[in-house]
């Protein structure tokens, strides 16, 4: 097989394909959600819905996982809180900071910024990867989890998985030729583009209407959100 | 069994609102460990996450593609009549609808009233349990879930009027603020009538109760019904409007409160300048701007603690009111349980759980939560403000055998107003 115009077709061809798809179904969700329609809350409100929602932003963002404002939940599942928060600040750092995939949104978006020096975002990465090996083991024995899981739960983590490892194998260049690895890479991002739009990783456009109105309904009474 | 009816229910109330909160769900099960149900019991399917789950399938099958995609492949499966009857058990018998697992969940999802979204469905499809529903059946037909006909309510009032010597004035034209009771208070805590109107009194409150708007409770709230709770808000403000008065004052009743000020504006008429407010909120104006006066640190000695109840802290708002007033009466005794506040640990019996027999192995094991905050503090007296949570207390202290006195926050005031 002929890995580097392998390596041309995932990063090429393919990429673009699953971009796109990727930004057409977040797209279609997006809009098939608002527009199911939003009714006037008609509620006098006691309190500021946007303090309320700043409020609990900062918190979302500043404080959680590291220090969860319900320590009683905290003590109980601190396993999920931790590999959770450390799983999602390596792949935020590796994928917004790391210096080849600025220069990817630089060469999508038209400008950079400054990134982190390797040996900085080698870590997080590798703290994410064993984070994610942790909240597979925990979603295999924790009855809840059991229960809510299927087998797009366990995809959701496979497809995260692998853009993940290969990336890490190939920066440190271990046991398989270098365009192999980059090619498994970038095939395993395209996978990755594709099922977003169609799984539960999506969360990351809801997250902001789920926290939006966390913010506005405990505002609205004047309480600590 | 109409389990189509109940699907209908669903989709009816799934608007955006509810939509882009079941898509922001991660399945984390975080939320689980927020539940006292889940975790006095260690059953999974009390998980929030699960409650709701009849809620996202319904959704996800008729409006997105992976679930009409998953429905033909039979990877998911239809919402059956067997789903119903057992998310029937997890909505009404392990959920007080106290929202703390939304104050949990990374997401912030308001799981509370998507649960309340899955029982409106259940009520639709009349598969509430039967203790509650006689209790709503009985609210339709002689106004009150406790048997507080028009005969029982004089004949109470004049009682404690009499008893405790204090004046309530009943139907009275141009008074400016509407009080209504509980049953729970008229039948099980007749004290805080009489408590509530000195209170008044002594503030020199324009006041009236109503012969007609004489039942705050709202059971059709409860089992989530519409159309229920509209008939029994309508009871109140059709006749707040009919005195003419400017503002309705809930007494200690936390599920009612929910109803009437947070619910009510959405799914009724409610006159523009018509004032909803709790009780605990004209205490700390009354002891904050002098119009009564408090013997100062008379309930000092013994530890004093305080249970906020969900619906009137939590999901209310009255989170700092009744501490303002508890450090005027017991400011060296009085001590916070952990959690508190907007975080506390509800007491297990809300939300209709505690009118249900079959609950009460759930409503028992929860309040052990609150035993062990209890023995925490030390506390030698736990105060509320939600006649329901004192009801559950007062059952459960008995249960239990504990050695802990349990108090409503305006009888405590009552004790101790200086004339
Ligand atoms: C605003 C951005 C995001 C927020 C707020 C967010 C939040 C969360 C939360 C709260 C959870 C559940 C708890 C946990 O496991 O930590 C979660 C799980 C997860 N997230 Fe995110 N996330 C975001 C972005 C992303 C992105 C961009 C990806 C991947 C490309 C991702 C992948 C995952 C995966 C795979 C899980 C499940 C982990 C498991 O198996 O338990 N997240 N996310
Ligand atoms: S609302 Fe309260 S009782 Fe119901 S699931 Fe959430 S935490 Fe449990
Ligand atoms: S905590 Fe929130 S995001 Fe996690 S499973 Fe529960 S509802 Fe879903």
């Amino acid at each position: 097989m002929n890995w580097n115009a392998f390596l041309e077709f995932t990063r090429g061809q393919l990429f673009n394909v699953a971009l796109l798809f990727f930004i057409g179904g977040m797209v279609y969700r997006l809009v098939r959600v608002i527009l199911l329609g939003w009714k006037r809350d008609r509620v006098p409100p006691a309190g500021s819905k946007l303090g309320g929602v700043v409020k609990t932003y900062l918190k979302g963002f500043l404080i959680w996982p590291f220090v969860p404002w319900v320590k009683r939940t905290f003590s109980r599942n601190q396993v999920m809180y931790l590999a959770g928060g450390l799983f999602h600040l390596g792949l935020f750092a590796t994928i917004l900071l790391g210096t080849p995939h600025m220069l990817v949104w630089k060469s999508l978006l038209g400008f950079g910024w400054p990134t982190l020096p390797l040996p900085i975002v080698d870590w997080l990465a590798a703290v994410a990867i064993a984070a994610m090996i942790t909240l597979l083991i925990n979603r295999r024995v924790n009855p809840v989890l059991k229960l809510i899981s299927g087998p797009a739960e366990f995809f959701n983590w496979l497809f995260v998985f692998l853009p993940m490892v290969t990336g890490y194998i190939m920066t440190h260049h271990l046991w398989f030729p270098y365009e192999v690895l980059f090619s498994l890479h970038m095939l395993s991002v395209d996978v990755l583009l594709i099922w977003i739009p169609m799984s539960r990783i999506s969360h990351f456009i809801f997250y902001f209407f789920s926290r939006t109105i966390h913010g506005t309904e405990f505002g609205k009474r004047a309480v600590n959100p | 069994m109409s389990t189509q009816t109940a699907l209908n229910t669903f989709v009816k109330e799934t608007g955006g609102w509810v939509a882009s909160q079941l898509e922001a769900c991660t399945r984390c099960g975080l939320c689980a460990e927020a539940c006292h149900f889940y975790q006095a019991t260690g059953v999974p399917e009390y998980a929030p996450v699960w409650k709701v789950d009849l809620l996202r399938r319904t959704y996800q099958q008729r409006f997105t593609l992976s679930g009409k995609f998953k429905l033909a492949l039979g990877i998911d499966k239809p919402v059956s009549d067997q789903d119903l009857l057992d998310w029937s058990k997890y909505v009404y018998e392990a959920c007080t609808v106290c929202n703390k697992c939304s104050m949990v969940c990374p997401m912030g999802i308001d799981l509370g009233t998507l649960i309340h979204d899955v029982r409106a469905g259940m009520a639709a499809a009349d598969l509430v349990p039967a203790d509650l529903k006689a209790a709503v059946e009985l609210q339709l037909k002689e106004g009150s879930p406790l048997g507080v006909t028009d005969d029982v309510f004089d004949d109470r009032l004049e009682w404690v009027g009499d008893d405790w010597e204090v004046d309530m004035p009943l139907d009275k034209k141009g008074a400016e603020t509407l009080v209504v009771f509980s049953s729970i208070e008229i039948m099980k805590f007749p004290q805080n009538l009489a408590a509530i109107a000195e209170i008044l009194n002594a503030a020199g409150e324009n006041w009236t109760l109503s012969s007609k708007a004489r039942e705050v409770v709202n059971f059709g709230y409860y089992e989530g019904s519409r159309e229920n709770t509209v008939i029994f808000l309508r009871r109140i403000l059709d006749h707040a409007v009919e005195l003419g008065v400017k503002r309705v004052v809930v007494t200690e009743c936390g599920h009612a409160y929910d109803a009437l000020r947070w619910t009510a504006y959405n799914i009724t008429d409610v006159p523009k300048d018509l004032e909803i407010t709790h009780i605990t909120h004209l205490l700390a104006e009354y002891v904050s701007s002098g119009r009564i006066k408090l013997k100062e640190g008379s309930l000092n000695g013994g530890t004093i603690t305080f249970h906020d109840a969900c619906k009137i802290q939590r999901k209310g708002g009255h989170i700092q009111e009744p501490r303002q007033v508890l450090k005027v009466l017991a400011p060296d005794s009085f001590k916070e349980m952990t959690p508190n506040k907007e975080e506390a640990i509800c007491c297990g019996g809300g939300g209709g759980v505690i009118a249900i027999k079959e609950a009460d192995p759930n409503r028992y094991a929860a309040f052990e939560l609150k035993i062990e905050q209890l023995e925490n503090v030390g506390a030698k007296t736990v105060v509320m403000a939600c006649s329901n949570c004192r009801l559950q207390f007062t059952d459960c202290v008995q249960h239990f055998d504990l050695d802990v006195k349990v108090a409503g926050l305006a009888q405590l005031v009552a004790d101790a107003l200086i004339e």
